[in-house]
């Protein structure tokens, strides 16, 4: 089995994603070839071929000539399967791929089964397994879904490739993330401070974590009511809804009114020194432990990740 | 006989739905706590929607959909905040709907499309301190005068007084009729000279709802404000009210589906020795019952709705909403916070709002006793 | 200006959702029936875009049964001009690219200078229609906008990439775009908008004329995803336990990655 996998190159950064797909394709025992519009000191790491296109001339963003690019390659290696991150960019070329080769693409994939790929439906709330009917497979890998592998001291053999394929969407720059007025509900990592935290100055420790989680922070009904964190942050049946990818609630018991407002989220850590909080029940993982001690640590660790 | 809503009805509850949860529902709360009617959105936002004028022609500035849909859309504000529920149907049934059926076309113009359209704000003023229910009772006068007429007296509790700008008054035009006759309707506006605005009540329910007196001081109303025939004015109230009846039903409706959703969703996250209450049965027949009477309800409302709609006489059928859907608000909360037990005491959760909320239903526009009596009444007569 | 709007009825998403027999999709009885959350958007930009030109048709289309009328009265109360419902019954087994095949059958020739479409839907997910819709008609497309400005015949959008920063890209139309949620404020249909929208035009054409592309997939199987165990409980010493739970944090989610 034969293995494209495309590796993304953005504003100054080999991205990390691609040590994901080098983990799926070692789970699925393939030979591999990397595709990659980016720079000659920015490599990925792993052993193989990588065909590499000048990002200075083929842009960040360039759909039309990464396409071309990709169907040169294609041609060459002969894949069985194509394999993208289920990212902006991937989600993007992918389909563009698929259709020029006449191949179906399977979209973010989270696992494979009797030689099928799982992916989600319905918000996550079921699972699809799908059979691919072409000759060669366009996948796309959910984020997160396979392990990533780091083989620090290999180096690829580097192939330059080129095209003069004409673009027809023009890519202008970027525009830095905003700043400002706090959305819970669109965070996708969130740290929640409960009447745990004591006193309003440990609030700091709760919004140090999440922010180096690059998540928001929130809060329980008592701590808004005392004034230490702002309304717009609440969590819970008179505050905010929200169903983030991770909630870390510190120092919260878990009343039903806090329940309500984040029964959704995808992964919940609880941090309590009182083992048979209610939140217990709904969290995934229960650290026992001070949080004024705890959530400092963690957070110094996870900075130097 | 057919049970389904149009796509016309559906998308309208979707659209009314969508837009209670997301804009009325997040300031229910406060507005009770702070008894504050908030005109820009309980009123204005309505009226961007279409939904002030929502039976009447377009040519009156409506949107000429049927009763049903005003029934729907009355619900679904309800469901979320009754106190948005009832400035809707006090506004659009029992001050532009008199207009729309007695008016002339020179008032319908000038009085009922600004109404339709959300423009201005409508109130109602039949109730007396010695005339609440007796119609007949009614003190205020009107004395003819030249080419107009001169009001005196008081109305009270009248929902939406001072901030609306479009009144239907009735005031006694003949002191020597009895009872009901000699009473006459009249279209008052805010800022008339001799018309003001006595004490605001402090209410036990649909606090965000303005409750206030009207002080008539020889305030001289022009006799083209006269609604209907002179004498008329019973006629005009009893019609009014029986259009009224919908609206109220459709509010009590929505409390008690409001408090039963809140109901079933605490039941199935509140957990009782490992298991959450919704897994009792004892929970579950309480369930049952408050559900099937909200649908027992609601076809009473719908198939008054509809009557309404095809000019099929209907006051019988909109008492026997009315009566239905207000004593089944009424249950329905008090069981809802009883399956809340101690949470639904709190005011952290809605549904002790919506159980003081639910009560004035069975009081205002014809109290359960009276609906009573209509029903009873038609089945002896 | 000719405008499409390409949109798709899905069931509310929290609904109890109901395996179908055979287990190839979700059963479809007692659902509450919605528009695409991003299809929404798409549906706005397309009005917006009319507002702004002045004269401007824009058609929505949607594809499956007879219920799906509804949804499409909708997107017509919000301001497009036409419907053309492509009736399929069998529409949720098809692949995105046989969906788009269908799309392009229909819009090919019909002289769209711009189309819009949700950059998913809900229930299936797989990003692809729109990017194939538009690699099957030749035009080019940008996926997961957020903002959208038009000026003689080109377009300046926002691609939403990671971390919330953007990406700015300019086309000249014929476009195709994919909507991301945040691209504009949904209007509601207002009440007298959607008596009217009775009126509006709303075709049908059958799914036989249009269907010209063979599938590449199949759904061989549907299911619910395992459900959480209790929750692990951790213990002891504070550099111990950070460790612990990092590790656990890079299995199980994917927020360190």
């Amino acid at each position: 089995m034969k293995m494209l996998l495309v590796a993304e190159y953005r504003d100054g950064k080999l991205l990390a994603n691609i040590n994901e797909l080098l983990g799926f394709a070692a789970e699925m025992s393939a030979d591999i070839a990397v595709f990659l519009v980016g720079t000659n000191d920015l490599l990925p790491k792993f052993q193989g071929q990588l065909y590499l296109a000048d990002v200075g001339k083929h842009l960040e963003y360039n759909p039309d000539s990464h396409k071309a690019l990709l169907l040169q390659v294609v041609e060459k290696e002969l894949p069985d399967f194509i394999v993208f991150s289920h990212s902006s960019y991937g989600w993007d070329l992918a389909p563009r791929l698929a259709f020029a080769l006449g191949v179906s693409q399977i979209s973010e994939v989270v696992a494979v089964a009797e030689g099928c790929f799982v992916i989600p439906a319905c918000n996550a709330k079921l699972r699809r397994q799908v059979k691919s009917l072409s000759l060669r497979t366009v996948l796309t890998l959910q984020v997160g879904a396979f392990s990533a592998i780091d083989n620090p001291d290999t180096l690829p053999t580097v192939l330059p490739i080129d095209t003069d394929e004409v673009p027809h969407a023009h890519f202008q720059g970027y525009e830095a993330a905003a700043q400002g007025g706090v959305d819970l509900t669109k965070a996708g990592i969130i740290v929640s401070a409960g009447r745990g935290i004591g006193k309003p100055e440990n609030v700091a420790i709760i919004s140090a974590l999440a922010k180096a989680l690059g998540g928001e922070y929130g809060a329980s009904r008592p701590v808004v009511d005392a004034q230490w964190v702002e309304h717009n942050r609440q969590v819970g049946t008179t505050g905010q809804s929200v169903a983030p990818k991770l909630y870390v609630a510190c120092g919260i018991s878990g009343a039903i009114q806090h329940l309500a407002g984040m029964k959704k989220s995808e992964f919940v850590v609880a941090v309590n020194t009182d083992r048979d909080a209610p939140i217990s029940e709904i969290a995934d993982v229960l650290v026992v432990a001070d949080l004024k001690q705890f959530i400092p640590a963690l957070t110094e660790k996870i900075r130097s990740l | 006989m057919n049970f389904e809503l149009t796509e016309e009805q559906n998308l309208i509850r979707d659209m009314v739905r969508e837009f209670a949860e997301t804009e009325v529902a997040p300031t229910a709360k406060i507005r009770d706590e702070e008894e504050r009617f908030d005109r820009a959105l309980m009123f204005d936002r309505l009226a961007e929607l279409g939904l002030t004028g929502i039976v009447f022609p377009e040519e009156y500035g409506g949107a000429g959909a049927d009763y049903i849909s005003y029934a729907i859309a009355v619900e679904e504000l309800s469901r979320v905040c009754a106190s948005t529920g009832v400035t809707l149907s006090a506004h659009l049934s029992l001050c532009a709907n008199p207009i729309y059926l007695f008016g002339n076309e020179e008032q319908k113009q000038q009085f009922l499309a600004p109404l339709a359209r959300g423009e201005k704000l409508g109130a109602f003023g039949l109730t007396e301190p010695s005339a609440g229910t007796d119609a007949g009772g009614t003190r205020t006068t009107a004395v003819k005068d030249g080419k107009g007429y001169i009001l005196n007296g008081t109305k009270i509790f009248i929902t939406n007084a001072g901030d609306a700008e479009t009144y239907v008054v009735f005031a006694r035009t003949d002191k020597q009729a009895q009872k009901h006759h000699g009473i006459s309707a009249f279209i008052v506006e805010k800022n008339t000279q001799g018309f003001s605005f006595g004490k605001k009540e402090q209410k036990m329910g649909i606090r965000s709802s303005p409750t206030m007196e009207l002080v008539f001081d020889n305030c001289r109303i022009p006799a083209s404000q006269l609604l209907g025939e002179e004498g008329q004015g019973f006629k005009v109230a009893m019609k009014t009210l029986d259009g009224g009846r919908i609206g109220i039903a459709s509010q009590a409706l929505g409390i008690a589906q409001g408090a039963l959703e809140a109901a079933v969703n605490y039941a199935k996250e509140r957990k009782q020795f490992d298991t959450p209450i919704a897994k009792f049965q004892g929970i579950q027949f309480q369930l049952a019952d408050m559900a099937t009477q909200i649908e027992a309800s609601r076809l009473l409302v719908y198939s008054a709705a509809y009557k309404a709609s095809h000019g099929i006489s209907y006051s019988q059928a909109s008492a026997m909403a009315k009566l239905m859907a207000s004593e089944t608000a009424m249950r329905v909360t008090t069981q809802a916070v009883q399956v809340l037990g101690g949470y639904g005491y709190t005011r952290e959760f809605p549904v002790e709002r919506m159980m003081r909320d639910a009560k004035i239903t069975e009081i205002y526009e014809g109290t359960s006793e009276v609906q009573r009596m209509v029903i009873g009444s038609a089945l002896t007569k | 200006m000719k405008i499409l709007v390409c949109m798709k009825q899905v069931p509310d998403m929290e609904s109890k959702f109901k395996l179908s027999p055979g287990a190839l999709w979700y059963d479809t009885a007692d659902l509450a029936w919605r528009m695409n959350e991003y299809d929404e958007y798409a549906v706005e930009q397309a009005v917006r875009l009319k507002e702004q030109v002045g004269t401007a048709d824009i058609t929505i289309l949607s594809i499956g049964p007879d219920r799906i009328k509804e949804t499409m009265k909708k997107a017509l109360a919000m301001g497009c001009d036409r419907g053309v419902q492509v009736a399929d019954d069998v529409a949720w087994a098809k692949d995105p690219l046989a969906i788009a095949g269908i799309i392009a059958e229909y819009a090919r020739s019909k002289d769209f200078s711009c189309i819009f479409t949700g950059m998913q839907s809900q229930d299936r997910g797989s990003g692809q229609v729109g990017v194939l819709l538009a690699e099957m008609l030749g035009f080019p497309s940008v996926t997961t906008i957020v903002d959208f400005t038009h000026e003689n015949g080109e377009y300046l959008v926002k691609r939403e990439l990671e971390g919330g920063v953007k990406a700015i890209v300019k086309v000249k139309g014929p476009a195709v775009f994919t909507c991301q949620l945040g691209l504009n404020s949904p209007r509601y249909p207002t009440l007298p908008n959607i008596m009217k929208a009775k009126k509006k035009e709303l075709l049908t054409i059958p799914v036989e004329q249009l269907q010209k592309t063979a599938p590449q997939q199949e759904t061989t199987r549907i299911f619910f995803p395992e459900k959480k165990g209790g929750g692990l409980i951790l213990e002891g010493d504070i550099p111990a336990l950070a460790d612990q739970l990092i590790k656990i944090l890079k299995e199980k989610t994917s927020v360190l990655a």
